[in-house]
């Protein structure tokens, strides 16, 4: 995607906020939480994915990204001991999500496999109060004249508009509520991972797209502002920088340019750790790198959990 | 050597003339002369002793448990690769005798571990931790009357909500079978398609919604797919065609197993029965390993529980081992061979189990020449997605070579189940015919912790 996340926000008819939400903070700054304790644990399984967990020497990306994935959400799963209602979720993996919207007569499709979804039997609050949303209708969005917004789409005849649910779940599934996407670029080769920006681009295409099919599950298929916004999360990564994203959807009426927008909001480029080092580094017969985690950085694993945890704390 | 004979003939001379030197300098409290022992590097028995011996020195002498491992590892010669999942007729007596494992039918009784004098206590602990009232017949028989009463008083805290877990359950296998909308599966992987998931789904939800219980799980590890590597000698035999054709060599054995799932924890777990008891015998197999059939194959010898030495989960708690479908119920049924669907539930049991707690006992230092000074226990369930079965090894002894294992009275004892269906069918959004039996045994297995905790 050319732009990156002012495209997508072109075409998903968003405003972007800088930063984690106020509610995420909050989870974040609570203490009641015992976040201290856990940064040790953290500290523990980043040192398992980066270090310890293969037999060779050091293992490859396509090994540690998700095996460092499966260990975060491991740690924020265990919370589920002082939290029962935390047990309500499910995770699924290699859904395929499905859902087409109108932009100024633009007819737009996400599809394609979404990585792992994590669903949830209630969702999560609206992030945003009233009046902000409101105030999303003076915002004007930003387009690139001259360059038309659809560049580097795909342009593909659509035979049949499919918008099953979005989500690849039949109907009566009691965890029906989307909750946070997960990421993982996990190509060892650095061509075939995506970058940053276009990172958040695809986090926000497929956050939207699962909002807007959720929304028309509940709401029906007409263009109009949703009375209770849907929220759904996103979280990147490459094994070493996260990036946080809160998306809500505000409004299914996508062909205007005006009117109330959607909102999200983007926590980009949190670096775990700085480096992981498997063997020691010495030059001249001198350790210059010694071997292990170092420059962890525990607040990127606390806005990790506190997302987990947003909608049920 | 020469020169010493020389000057050995030399000294006697001057000896004689001066035995009453005064002032010897250095008294003769160090021996004069050099140890006299077998050459290192001749082709005789007692050169072939002085090395292995001097191997078996600087073994003991390493520094870090890597280093340990580096050198015991370091030799390497055809050896024969078991397989843990296997379709050998028979297999788990063959790997029963490999591994010097007595299997004991049903679970160990975790009552009776409890000393007398507490046993009212840890019977009550048992009967209210783990048990819903007039549940299991043999537990209660373990624990009279006396246990009901405060068990049932004190049953508040310690309840598990079987209710709720049974939902999780049925979430998660109706969620990978019904709800979930996946393509068809690709040939003969029928196993990926529905059972794997849905076992990586059970374990991890029941396992977060126990460690609120179970403050050992609340400290664990989860791999996915893990490597578990296992390196060993046992027996001997006579090398038969090459360069090294007539010598007497040690039979080399080495596991290799990818667990689906597995739980590591930083503490052991407890001792089932005393390090040196005796529960039944070992079979003794007159044939070459080769007619298992086992095959011979020179590779790197590796000795790996998961992760590296350095990570603090370094016990096992609990394994988790999906049967492929070259192994599945049906096709055994077809070739009508009933009664070999237990024996491979058995030998994946016995010998995941085995490699995993003796690369556990290696990686705190012990090996074949310094055995285990405490018994090392870890759990393992083997399903094929319908039909559990629940092991539970302890492993005694690692002295499996032909020396150690000449005076050793000791052996390691797996208890083991047999396999049962933890539902019947999932039909329509429902699941049919749920064995709550099941569910407690795995709930047991994930609540099992050492007695302080």
């Amino acid at each position: 995607v050319f732009a990156g996340v002012r495209q997508a926000q072109w075409l998903t008819k968003t405003k972007l906020v800088e930063g984690l939400p106020a509610a995420v903070q909050g989870i974040m700054d609570n203490p009641a939480l015992g976040l201290q304790e856990l940064e040790e644990r953290a500290k523990h399984v980043v040192s398992h994915a980066r270090l310890w967990d293969t037999a060779e020497v050091a293992p490859r990306r396509e090994k540690y990204c998700p095996v460092l994935f499966e260990n975060l959400i491991h740690i924020c799963r265990l919370m589920s001991g002082n939290y029962p209602s935390l047990s309500k979720r499910m995770l699924a993996r290699n859904c395929r999500i499905a859902a087409t919207w109108e932009r100024e007569s633009i007819l737009l499709q996400v599809r394609g496999l979404s990585g792992i979804l994590m669903n949830s039997m209630t969702p999560i609050p609206p992030v945003a109060s009233k009046e902000e949303i409101l105030a999303t209708k003076d915002h004007v969005l930003e387009t690139f004249y001259p360059i038309a917004p659809t560049i580097d789409l795909q342009e593909v005849n659509v035979y049949k508009e499919l918008n099953d649910t979005g989500q690849c779940f039949r109907d009566g599934y009691p965890y029906s509520h989307p909750h946070t996407l997960f990421f993982l670029e996990s190509a060892n080769v650095r061509t075939d991972r995506f970058r940053p920006e276009q990172l958040r681009a695809k986090m926000l295409m497929f956050a939207f797209g699962n909002a807007l099919a959720k929304a028309k599950a509940l709401h029906g298929n007409d263009l109009k502002v949703l009375e209770e916004p849907v929220v759904v999360q996103s979280i990147g990564t490459d094994g070493q920088l996260f990036q946080f994203m809160v998306f809500q959807l505000n409004t299914t009426d996508l062909v205007s340019n005006d009117g109330v927008k959607n909102l999200v909001w983007i926590d980009s480029d949190q670096n775990l750790y700085e480096r992981a080092q498997c063997v020691p580094e010495v030059k001249k017969k001198v350790v210059t790198k010694p071997a292990g985690i170092s420059g962890f950085q525990p607040d990127t694993f606390k806005k990790f959990l506190a997302l987990y945890l947003h909608g049920t704390v | 050597m020469a020169a010493l004979g020389a000057w050995r003939l030399l000294r006697p001379g001057r000896r004689w003339f001066s035995e009453t030197v005064p002032g010897d300098p250095s008294p003769p409290s160090s021996p004069l002369y050099p140890p006299v022992v077998a050459s290192a590097t001749a082709k005789s028995k007692a050169a072939k002793s002085r090395r292995l011996q001097r191997f078996n020195q600087q073994v003991h002498a390493a520094a870090t448990v890597e280093e340990k491992l580096r050198l015991y590892g370091k030799l390497q010669r055809p050896k024969y690769t078991v397989y843990p999942q296997t379709f050998a007729l028979n297999a788990d007596r063959w790997y029963r005798s490999f591994t010097r494992t007595v299997l004991v039918p049903g679970m160990p009784p975790r009552g009776a571990a409890a000393k007398p004098p507490v046993a009212a206590a840890g019977a009550t602990l048992e009967a209210g931790r783990a048990l819903e009232p007039g549940a299991e017949a043999p537990e209660v028989a373990e624990a009279p009357g006396v246990a009901e009463a405060p068990g049932a008083a004190a049953g508040a805290a310690p309840h598990v909500d079987i209710g709720e877990l049974r939902s999780l359950a049925c979430d998660a296998l109706l969620q990978e079978s019904f709800y979930q909308k996946k393509k068809r599966p690709f040939l003969y992987r029928d196993q990926d398609h529905t059972p794997g998931p849905f076992l990586t789904q059970l374990v991890s939800t029941l396992a977060a919604s126990l460690s609120g219980r179970n403050p050992l799980l609340a400290a664990s590890s989860l791999d996915l797919s893990p490597e578990v590597n296992y390196y060993w000698h046992h027996g001997e035999e006579v090398v038969v065609h090459g360069h090294r054709k007539g010598r007497v060599d040690p039979v080399r054995f080495q596991i290799d197993d990818n667990p689906h799932l597995q739980i590591r924890v930083p503490k052991q777990l407890p001792e089932v029965v005393p390090l040196e008891s005796d529960l039944g015998d070992v079979p003794v197999i007159d044939h070459k390993p080769s007619k298992l059939p086992l095959f011979k194959k020179q590779y790197e010898n590796k000795v790996f529980i998961g992760s590296k030495v350095a990570d603090p989960c370094c016990y096992g708690h609990t394994q988790f081992h999906l049967l492929p479908d070259k192994l599945k119920r049906e096709r055994f049924i077809r070739e009508r061979l009933e009664d070999q669907i237990e024996v491979v539930y058995r030998s994946n049991g016995i010998a995941s189990l085995f490699a995993w707690t003796a690369a556990q006992a290696m990686y705190q230092g012990f090996w074949s020449e310094a055995d285990v000074t405490r018994p090392f226990v870890s759990q393992a369930v083997v399903t094929d997605g319908k039909y559990f079965a629940f092991f539970c090894y302890q492993l005694n002894t690692l002295a499996l070579t032909a020396e150690t294992i000449k005076n050793n009275p000791r052996k390691n004892i797996c208890w083991g189940t047999d396999s049962k269906p933890l539902y019947d069918v999932v039909e329509d959004g429902n699941v049919k015919g749920f064995n709550d039996e099941v569910l407690l045994h795995l709930v047991h297995f994930l609540l099992n912790r050492p007695k302080e905790l």
